[in-house]
């Protein structure tokens, strides 16, 4: 299998599917190739290109229509082996059909959260927020929490990663629409500009260096020194673990409280170079078993992407962090991208420091990306 | 009558033949050849050829012709752009690094036994990996980073160093020249080692003050060096790449952003090959006409009489 293996915890992700399917069929084993998350997505089109390559690669649903010549639809296949894809997150297939055909089956579901440190909270008089939060209510909190060194909110520079996408999910504003970049919509310009002004107006937030990656903000939050983050489950564990303070998760703000969850998840696919693919599928199918990756969520902290095994990855955790995340599973619409996705967050987190900045709005720069990235 | 031509000719002494030694010397250069012919040669033709297509890095090429060049020039304003930066930069820097290493290559000189001590300190960070360098610098040239935590000690709130996009070019540039010049002190260095103190000492009889000396003997006997420092400093200062990816990335939005980031990005973030090997074309003419230009011009402003 392609995929990415940043480091030693992504190896023992990997390995932690391998290992739970190995319970079923002892025989079962995957050899595991790929260089880091950020590099994967490039070094897959060249590792394909050549020859003896892996038949199983991950994708992720935001990446599925960039990745679309590289993957084999598995309609046929799915049909054949009598495989109800319904069982899986409903907006992760919908996020991996391309042109009609699914790309792959999903193993994890993420809808992006936000994470808040309830000592700051509480020491700043500020009500914790649940499922219904409004983004008045936000803002209003954020400037209550913006006080001796700690700022409202931590914000990384990206466009995806950070809060304006998943502000405007909660809105019901999506960046595409019937398959092409949508990026001026008044919705979606409207929340980024909100974001923006977090930062430049507001003054809640720290504005981000276009350089920062996402552990930056993280580690500002982490520290304390920031009181929200908005982020993905799949960084529960560390920031639940590792942060100054009890930290707890809530539903993304938007206008009218009633949240709508951006989800993002990864997935396996099927190389179109694969010579036996029927095997490749059989492979895929018996690492996406509810019992795979209930047991891979319970290990490694992924939200599974079958309903029936979330409750392996609730385990312990705190009642209230598992609603907010199955609210907004039930909610939630899928990142759908474009091929030119790469270049629009490449722009974006290019452009970011001016909009955090309040140099140029979020109109102008949604228009000059959306401009170069046709 | 005809035939006493022909019988001079046949009488004639040949020629000695000329034994040289060819085919060791093609023995000799064979392998440097090799080298230049597939990773220059090869790699030069086989991107003019990916240039005339639409190449993603998975998929079938399809063949556009001129059309990426025809985009770049008169389609993409980015491309202008990028252009603008990365001259602004090349020439910025080359000044600042001529004049300053000329400066503190001099004063080196007059040390003594010093010199060479501070010349070895100038030089490490040529010799320290660029990634390394331009990780230090972010960290120092961050809004919260050691230059603003140091102003902040005198009240004075520092600005954002590389999100500014009035500041952000010249962080770059300031970085750069940290980077850069101690290669430059090095060779001006051995080309003042190489001017004869009896030219000094006859100018000073003479009755030629300090910068008369420095003007008129010291620099047109510096110039070959002068010119080669130009030279390799202007080819090193269009390609620059590494400080913009690793401190701005470009940001903020195009004011950082040079042609071989944005080449690079094209190839290998945005899936276009073929622009992007548009775009080294286009930077690699420049860069052949500029050094074209300082080459016809070496003859006038170079002296090379010892």
């Amino acid at each position: 299998m392609y995929t990415w293996i940043s480091n030693e915890n992504d190896r023992a992700q990997w390995q932690a599917f391998v290992d739970a399917a190995k319970k079923k069929d002892p025989a079962f084993d995957l050899t595991l190739e790929g260089p880091s998350f950020n590099d994967y997505w490039t070094k897959v089109k060249t590792r394909l290109s050549s020859s003896g390559a892996p038949c199983i690669i991950t994708t992720q649903a935001a990446r599925a229509q960039e990745l679309k010549d590289l993957t084999v639809p598995l309609d046929d296949m799915v049909k054949s082996n009598n495989v109800d894809v319904s069982m899986y997150n409903k907006a992760m297939i919908d996020g991996l059909t391309v042109d009609g055909s699914l790309r792959g089956i999903p193993y994890d579901a993420e809808p992006v959260v936000l994470y808040y440190n309830k000592d700051l909270l509480s020491a700043a008089g500020v009500k914790e927020p649940t499922l219904n939060y409004t983004t008045a209510q936000f803002t209003s909190d954020l400037k209550a929490l913006t006080k001796d060194g700690v700022t409202g909110l931590a914000v990384p520079p990206g466009f995806g990663a950070g809060p304006g996408l998943p502000l405007a999910f909660a809105n019901g504003n999506e960046p595409v629409k019937d398959g092409k970049l949508d990026l001026t919509n008044q919705g979606l310009v409207q929340d980024q500009q909100f974001a923006f002004d977090l930062a430049a107006k507001e003054k809640v937030a720290a504005p981000p260096q276009a350089s920062d990656g996402s552990d930056v903000p993280e580690q500002q939050f982490m520290s304390g020194k920031a009181a929200m983050i908005i982020d993905g489950p799949w960084m529960y564990d560390t920031l639940t673990t590792k942060t100054q303070g009890k930290v707890g998760i809530a539903v993304v703000p938007s206008t009218s409280g009633q949240s709508i969850g951006m989800i993002q998840g990864s997935a396996f696919a099927i190389a179109a170079s694969c010579k036996d693919k029927e095997t490749a599928f059989k492979n895929i199918m018996k690492i996406t078993t509810p019992e795979v990756v209930g047991a891979v969520g319970a290990a490694r902290g992924t939200v599974p992407s079958v309903e029936s095994a979330i409750k392996d990855w609730a385990g312990n955790k705190p009642a209230a962090d598992v609603a907010v995340v199955e609210a907004l599973l039930k909610s939630g619409r899928p990142l759908v991208t474009t091929p030119t996705w790469n270049q629009v967050e490449t722009n974006f987190t290019q452009y970011s420091g001016d909009g955090f900045r309040g140099s140029k709005s979020a109109q102008e720069i949604l228009s000059t990306i959306a401009n170069s990235a046709k | 009558m005809t035939a006493i031509p022909t019988l001079a000719v046949k009488n004639a002494k040949k020629p000695a033949r000329v034994t040289g030694h060819g085919k060791l010397a093609a023995v000799y250069l064979a392998p440097g050849m090799l080298g230049f012919l597939i990773f220059i040669v090869v790699p030069l033709i086989a991107s003019l050829v990916i240039s005339l297509f639409d190449w993603p890095l998975f998929g079938t090429p399809k063949f556009v012709g001129l059309e990426n060049y025809t985009r770049m020039l008169a389609g993409d304003p980015v491309f202008w752009t990028v252009l603008g930066n990365t001259l602004f930069f090349a020439v910025c820097y080359t000044v600042l690094n001529l004049v300053l290493a000329l400066g503190v290559s001099t004063w080196l000189h007059s040390l003594g036994s010093w010199g060479p001590f501070f010349r070895v300190l100038f030089f490490i960070p040529v010799v320290t990996p660029m990634v390394a360098n331009a990780l230090v610098w972010r960290l120092m040239l961050t809004d919260d980073g050691v230059v603003n935590s140091f102003l902040a000690n005198f009240g004075i709130h520092g600005p954002s160093w590389l999100s500014n996009s009035q500041l952000a070019m010249g962080s770059l540039i300031a970085m750069s020249l940290w980077q850069g010049i101690g290669y430059n002190i090095i060779v001006l260095g051995a080309g003042l080692n190489g001017i004869s103190p009896n030219l000094l000492e006859a100018a000073r009889i003479d009755g030629a003050g300090a910068w008369q000396r420095f003007f008129r003997v010291v620099l047109p006997m510096l110039s070959p060096s002068l010119f080669f420092c130009t030279v390799m400093t202007i080819i090193g200062a269009f390609k620059v790449f590494t400080q913009p990816y690793l401190l701005t990335l470009g940001g903020p939005g195009e004011s950082t952003n040079t042609i071989v980031l944005y080449l690079y990005r094209n190839g290998f973030s945005f899936d276009k090959l073929g622009y992007a090997s548009a775009l080294a074309w286009a930077l690699f003419v420049i860069v052949m006409l500029i050094t074209a230009l300082q080459f016809s011009q070496q003859k006038r402003l170079v002296n090379y009489d010892n």
